[in-house]
């Protein structure tokens, strides 16, 4: 079974082999994709450089000062910085903070309790603006305590305190002050934070406060000069309940831990630095000045938030969500290497990143990092370094997001993509025309030359006439078969006369020989009883026969093609035919047995009785001595099957199929007188009257039955069929 | 006076041995190699008899030629022809020229000269006509076989057979509604070496010739794989 499926299965057929072939052009996906990746890596590159040109722009700039950035303690461990947000608005001093920004975007500091629900616990807002400090608590307080005018002391009432280290470099502190009209008024204090240090307020510092339920609000501000250069500060809120009492009940203060006798910080982004940044900042980008302690120094500009985006049409949106989410798949099926950048990345994963660019840059390496934040955006971080006599004093961070390189290879994959698809699909389908037009015309080709030479290896034509003016190798093929049937057909042509040549060639010699023999025993009478005179007749008579023989059959199909053919009643002509036969083979029973009604057949009746006395003669030949040949005649619809059949030696499987085969003798040696060519001419002459012959085994295997069928004569045929 | 043979054959040997074995029959024998010499000794005298081979050297048709040539000068002359074949005979058709039989190689030189002598006779037996011929026709129903003359008629109407032919045919109706074995009418060919085939080839001559005479010639029967059978 599994030999047999191997056996027809040779290998795949040409339009197959063609189809896989075509397969070869998915690399030009790959390519294209290959190169878009490239160009990707070279675009983000060009960025990255530019970006880390930006930063060493501007980190040329801040080389060599190191006094903007040594104002701030090296350490800052101990302390909690915190930031003051410049603000771009004015601000009115009113307890509120419409002026602030939005509110989303305040960042409140919370001091006190962990839960901040404690009295006196209070948050905080810092802001900067054009050399001013601006401060906004919320302070949770049941009891505002104003300040008592009869008292000298100003720490019996709820008031701030602020300490921090002047520009002389001594202690400073300073008092605000809640007054009854909800104005602060700030004092310098003394040692003690008991009295004002001298009697006038200092009107540097202004404010306003606001209680609002069991919260006051309060805004206040003070000149950054204040503080000196180091800007940092501390914040204690007071809290007195009791009016009457007027007892300190609670401290709050931006001091983490209270029994320290510190300041906490608050550390402000270095203005002039920023002064110098801002007129940097590019639309897209953000700068950040960090310095050599990772603090963010001065920033400017802001990252394009990618809402453009969502005003493209719909279908561009689902096609590009369709991209984003084949990308992935994709590049893994076309590089090999997993799309990670595609997992939403971690806060930590940002931090690494945006860390590491810092770290490096602050080693002293200017560094460009790529950096996705979310599946739409994806970020490009420069750091340069700012030196200061061979010292890293500090970096400078140029962020810049790459959405319209993204853009660019999104669009591009889908190009790449369309234009695959349908070079593929264009490609495929010319493929698969050329290649079932080529499968055809060899196919045609294929039937034309194996029709060329029948079963037998007879020439039935002596060229071809498909794809003979074919320019291409098909057409080579065709000229060249068609030559070589030529050429066989030139030596068929010789041989097919050769037994005729031969005949004349050997029949005068042949005669020659004879009427030598006859003139030999005419002159000496004594030879003519001579037994070798006999010899030599015999064998001059049997030479004569066999090259007749020969010609003849040779010469059968022409001849056939003289005959008539007649309308003649097979089953009288066979009931005569076995009974004439009978007395002829009188050694052998001969049974006929026929339908005993006209079975009418277009036939040449000589070359019938022919055929006949070759299948009795073959019969004869192998019948087992005593039993009887069978002649049977039996009538179909389309045919007469005449069958002639003698119990004997039954035949196998190749002699069956060649037993008509010309020149085919299964008799042995000792029959010398047998060519062949007996059911050779049978088969001839029954294929001539568009019949077939066969050799077949009796079902019981008792001996051979040869078959005729001949064709059932056409209807009016019939009507005049005449002898015998 | 010998009656005059010519021999026209190309090759020697055989011409040598038809030209002694007649020669011994007591005829004067002339033998020719060529078609050219043949001529050349027509043009002297012209034989009483003539024995053609068809294809002499180059010239495979110069039997057909001299035989032509020779009827225009005496129309009755006989002819024999010593060809290789029948169906060669039947299709350039020797005997459309006037031939009066042919004989295929290898030849009896027994059966050659009894056609010499049988035809010698015919002719003069032709020559004579008249009343004062004695007629040996027999007449079988509408068909009348001069066997001596060559001479078959069919209700009246001659019918032009061959030698071969009449003595077949003679065969055939020695006994009208006998069927006749393949056998028998293959010695009646006088020739070595006929098959069936032969036989049968001979006799669709026969009906052939009659059935251009009378549409409804229904005479010879075939006995298949036995022989022929004449009846009425």
């Amino acid at each position: 079974m599994l030999a047999a499926l191997r056996g027809r299965f040779r290998g795949p057929r040409l339009g197959t082999k063609l189809a896989v072939m075509g397969l070869a052009l998915l690399v030009v996906p790959w390519f294209s994709y290959q190169q878009l990746v490239e160009m990707e890596r070279l675009l983000v590159q060009g960025q990255s450089q530019a970006q880390l040109l930006t930063a060493e722009g501007i980190s040329t700039l801040f080389n060599g000062r190191d006094d903007l950035f040594n104002d701030l303690p090296l350490n800052l461990e101990d302390f909690e910085p915190l930031y003051a947000q410049p603000l771009t608005g004015n601000i009115r001093l009113d307890g509120q903070t419409e002026d602030w920004g939005s509110s989303d975007q305040l960042q409140y500091l919370a001091f006190g309790s962990p839960e901040g629900t404690a009295d006196a616990d209070f948050e905080l807002l810092l802001g900067e603006r054009d050399d001013y400090l601006y401060v906004f608590m919320r302070i949770r307080d049941q009891s505002v305590v104003y300040r008592d005018p009869e008292y000298l002391r100003l720490d019996n009432a709820d008031h701030i305190q602020l300490n921090f280290i002047r520009a002389d470099g001594e202690d400073g502190r300073v008092s605000l002050v809640f007054q009854s009209s909800n104005v602060m008024t700030g004092f310098v204090m003394d040692d003690q934070w008991r009295y004002a240090a001298s009697g006038v307020a200092d009107n540097r510092i202004q404010g306003a406060l606001l209680p609002s339920g069991d919260e006051v609000l309060v805004e206040f501000r003070f000149p950054l000069a204040l503080l000196g250069s180091r800007r940092y500060f501390g914040m204690t809120f007071v809290d007195v309940d009791d009016a009457s009492a007027r007892d300190t009940v609670r401290r709050t203060r931006t001091l983490p831990s209270a029994g320290k006798e510190s300041f906490d910080l608050v550390v402000l982004g270095t203005p002039e630095v920023r002064n110098i940044v801002q007129g940097l900042g590019y639309s897209g980008a953000r700068i950040l000045v960090i310095d050599n302690q990772a603090r963010v120094r001065a920033e400017a500009g802001a990252i394009q938030s990618p809402v453009a985006n969502a005003s493209e049409p719909t279908d561009g949106l689902d096609l590009s969500a369709l991209f984003s989410d084949i990308r992935p798949w994709l590049h893994r099926l076309l590089t090999g290497e997993n799309f990670t950048p595609s997992t939403q990345p971690t806060t930590s994963e940002e931090n690494s990143a945006a860390a590491r660019v810092i770290r490096e840059s602050l080693n002293g390496a200017p560094i460009a990092l790529r950096n996705r934040i979310s599946k739409e955006q994806e970020m490009i971080l420069a750091a340069h370094p700012i030196v200061s006599a061979e010292k890293v004093i500090g970096t400078v961070v140029v962020e810049q997001d790459i959405d319209n390189i993204l853009k660019f290879q999104r669009t591009s994959l889908e190009q790449v993509l369309l234009l695959s698809v349908l070079s593929l699909v264009a490609v495929f389908v010319a493929l698969l025309a050329f290649a079932g037009r080529l499968a055809w015309r060899i196919g045609s080709l294929r039937q034309e030359a194996s029709a060329a030479i029948d079963h037998y290896g007879r020439l039935r034509r002596a060229e071809l006439k498909s794809e003979i003016n074919a320019g291409d190798e098909i057409g080579d093929l065709s000229r060249s078969v068609s030559n070589m049937l030529e050429k066989l057909h030139q030596h068929n042509t010789f041989l097919e006369s050769m037994p005729r040549t031969l005949r004349h060639e050997i029949n005068n010699p042949l005669n020659t020989l004879s009427t030598s023999l006859q003139n030999l025993a005419e002159e000496f009478p004594q030879v003519d009883d001579s037994k070798y005179l006999a010899s030599a007749k015999r064998g001059v008579n049997r030479i004569g026969s066999i090259v007749q023989n020969l010609a003849d059959a040779a010469n059968l199909e022409e001849s056939l093609e003289a005959e008539e053919l007649e309308a003649v009643d097979l089953d009288n002509f066979l009931r005569s035919y076995v009974s004439n036969c009978a007395i002829a083979h009188s050694q052998t029973r001969m049974i006929y047995a026929g339908p005993n009604e006209p079975a009418i057949a277009m036939i040449a009746d000589f070359r019938i009785e022919q055929l006949m006395d070759k299948l009795v003669d073959n019969a004869v030949d192998f019948h087992r001595k005593g039993t009887a040949i069978r002649i049977q005649l039996d009538c179909f619809a389309e045919t007469l099957q005449i069958s002639v059949s003698n119990r004997g030696p039954v035949m196998n499987e190749a002699v069956l199929k060649s037993a008509f085969d010309s020149m085919v003798s299964h008799r042995g040696p000792q029959n010398r007188l047998h060519f062949g060519l007996g059911l050779y001419v049978v088969r001839v002459i029954a294929e001539h009257h568009g019949g077939v012959a066969k050799a077949v085994n009796l079902p019981d295997s008792s001996g051979v039955a040869m078959v005729v069928q001949l064709p059932v004569a056409e209807t009016e045929a019939r009507l005049d069929a005449i002898r015998p | 006076m010998a009656k005059r043979i010519a021999i026209v054959e190309d090759d020697p040997d055989q011409r040598a041995n038809y030209a002694d074995a007649i020669a011994k029959k007591g005829y004067s024998v002339n033998a020719y190699g060529s078609r050219a010499e043949a001529l050349a000794g027509f043009d002297a005298a012209l034989p009483d008899l003539v024995i053609l081979d068809i294809i002499l050297g180059e010239e495979i048709d110069a039997g057909f030629q001299l035989c032509r040539e020779l009827l225009s000068r005496e129309a009755n002359l006989p002819v024999i022809f010593l060809t290789e074949r029948i169906d060669e005979i039947d299709k350039i058709s020797g005997l459309r020229l006037g031939a009066w039989d042919y004989l295929p190689k290898p030849i009896s030189l027994d059966y050659l000269a009894e056609r010499i002598s049988s035809l010698l006779r015919i002719n003069e037996a032709r020559d004579n006509t008249g009343p004062q011929r004695q007629s040996n026709a027999k007449t079988i129903g509408d068909l009348s076989l001069d066997q001596d003359a060559l001479l078959v008629s069919w209700k009246g109407q001659r019918i032009d057979l061959s030698g071969t032919e009449v003595r077949m045919l003679a065969k055939l109706v020695r006994i009208p509604g006998n069927a006749v074995s393949y056998e028998t009418l293959m010695n009646a060919t006088m020739q070595s070496l006929v098959t069936n085939n032969t036989i049968n080839t001979h006799m669709r001559n026969i009906r052939k010739k009659f059935e251009k005479l009378d549409n409804s010639f229904s005479c010879i029967k075939s006995e298949y794989g036995f022989g022929y059978r004449w009846s009425q």
